[in-house]
């Protein structure tokens, strides 16, 4: 036991120098990184929407596919379902413009399914004398969706949106396996050149966690923002 | 003012309402009392369509509807009906995020699209009445229980509604925060307004209504002035009820 940790090499744990010098080119990765991220954020929070609505909707053939979409989604491994999208589909003729596109829509598509569940379980614990008092000055479904209850939401599903935000962003790193040029691409390339793997992945691991960092921040800011009516307790 | 025929309402396999007769004129203040569970509340929420009658018919100022159990009833229908009518919860139900001045313009700006700074106006001249003026700004979260009411009764006027529906506005609230609720719903009575309360507050009642209900288990078991219903009441359901009040 002593002697295995007595052999282990701590002065390759990490490189500085080789760290900094290649910065720039992981620096291009992320920016592939964050375009995702941000496209997948935006659309699965959209999609998402859509399909917390069908899931609540009185109409079973709008709640029975948003169900299932939901189910298949949670249920299902996102590397996998990005292997169906990029080496899958094209088997049946079906090819995306890029692998970046196909990274998007995967990524997209299976957080919508978390998204769904967290708007519907916000839209929920809004109070129904909500629902009513709104009802009882004759304001229609979408006045009092928009005005009363998403403001009411929203407050709720800050964190739990963020937490989806967060796995967002550490999801980007699969579709490297999908040959996005991402910023876990661009590490390991690097890693293969210089034969440092450990200095180039813990690099990117600082890189990630810096900007899941920025965005726990804003999380704060809005949180702060949406409980200003809340008396200080 | 109103006008309720045969009116039935049912939850699954129990009657909660059966045959239900009454009729408001303008300017009364008709309270309904009785135990809980005698359908009370559900006959008052009946009357905006906050639940859908099973049976009979309903006439509120100019609009009728009758309902044949089917549950069903047009939007439409639903909303010319809750244009004359205004309602006060037990719970207030203001909106948590609004002000109080936010709170009570909303649905007048939302709804009727009406000018905002006008609304403004008449809302801190309504706010001044139920002696909320000083709190426009706040958020209820800030309010006692007593003051929330007050706001939520302004937010309901500002719609101007024909009728004020208030179903037991005061039981939620601490004791020493109930008498400044009950003043404003006086000042209320007095101007004219028309009012349909439930209540448990049988001094009020004695007070301040035309016309007492006293139900229990579905019916309207008795009904007239609060001298002959809560003095001198001729069922003996009536008087089991006051009797246990009393103790």
């Amino acid at each position: 036991m002593i002697e295995w940790f007595r052999d282990i090499q701590w002065e390759h744990l990490f490189d500085p120098e080789l760290a900094w010098e290649s910065l720039p080119f992981l620096m291009q990765g992320l920016q592939i990184t964050m375009l995702i991220a941000l496209a997948g954020m935006v659309f699965s929070l959209l999609l998402g929407l859509v399909l917390a609505m069908g899931r609540m909707s009185k109409y079973r053939l709008l709640r029975w596919p948003a169900r299932m979409y939901i189910s298949f989604m949670r249920g299902t491994p996102l590397l996998v379902f990005l292997f169906i999208l990029y080496y899958g589909l094209p088997v049946i003729g079906v090819q995306f413009p890029s692998a970046i596109v196909a990274g998007i829509v995967g990524i997209s598509m299976n957080f919508a399914a978390y998204s769904a569940e967290v708007i519907r379980s916000a839209i929920m614990s809004v109070p129904r004398g909500q629902w009513e008092s709104a009802a009882s000055l004759q304001m229609n479904y979408w006045q009092t969706m928009r005005r009363v209850i998403i403001p009411q939401a929203t407050r709720i599903a800050l964190p739990p949106t963020t937490n989806i935000f967060l796995d967002i962003v550490k999801g980007t790193s699969l579709v490297s396996v999908i040959t996005v040029h991402e910023l876990l691409y661009s590490s390991r390339l690097v890693a293969a050149q210089s034969w440092d793997a450990m200095t180039m992945y813990i690099t990117a691991a600082l890189i990630y966690w810096a900007v899941c960092v920025v965005i726990s921040y804003f999380q704060e800011r809005l949180e702060v923002r949406y409980s200003r009516y809340l008396s200080k307790r | 003012m109103i006008e309720v025929n045969s009116l039935k309402k049912v939850f699954g396999d129990t009657t909660v309402l059966e045959s239900i007769d009454f009729s408001v004129e303008k300017g009364e203040v008709v309270c309904l009392v009785g135990p809980s569970g005698s359908g009370k509340t559900t006959l008052l929420r009946c009357l905006n369509l906050l639940e859908t009658p099973d049976g009979g018919t309903v006439t509120i100022g100019k609009k009728t509807m009758a309902f044949d159990g089917s549950g069903r009833v047009k939007k439409r229908d639903v909303n010319d009906m809750r244009t004359y009518t205004g309602m006060v919860f037990q719970g207030f139900h203001l909106f948590p995020h609004r002000t109080v001045m936010e709170n009570i313009i909303e649905a007048p700006l939302t709804v009727q699209g009406r000018n905002r700074a006008e609304l403004v106006r008449e809302g801190e001249e309504l706010l001044g009445k139920v002696g909320m003026l000083e709190h426009k700004d706040k958020y209820p979260d800030a309010l006692s229980g007593g003051q929330q009411q007050r706001a939520a009764i302004a937010r309901a006027l500002m719609m101007q509604p024909e009728v004020m529906l208030f179903d037991e506005p005061t039981s939620a609230l601490d004791p020493q925060t109930v008498g400044e609720v009950l003043r404003v719903m006086e000042s209320l009575a007095s101007e004219g307004l028309t009012m349909v309360i439930v209540t448990h507050e049988m001094n009020f009642a004695r007070r301040v209504a035309d016309k007492v209900l006293f139900m229990d288990g579905g019916y309207i078991v008795e009904s007239g002035t609060p001298a002959d219903v809560l003095e001198n009441p001729k069922e003996a359901r009536t008087r089991e009820f006051l009797q246990l009040l009393e103790e």
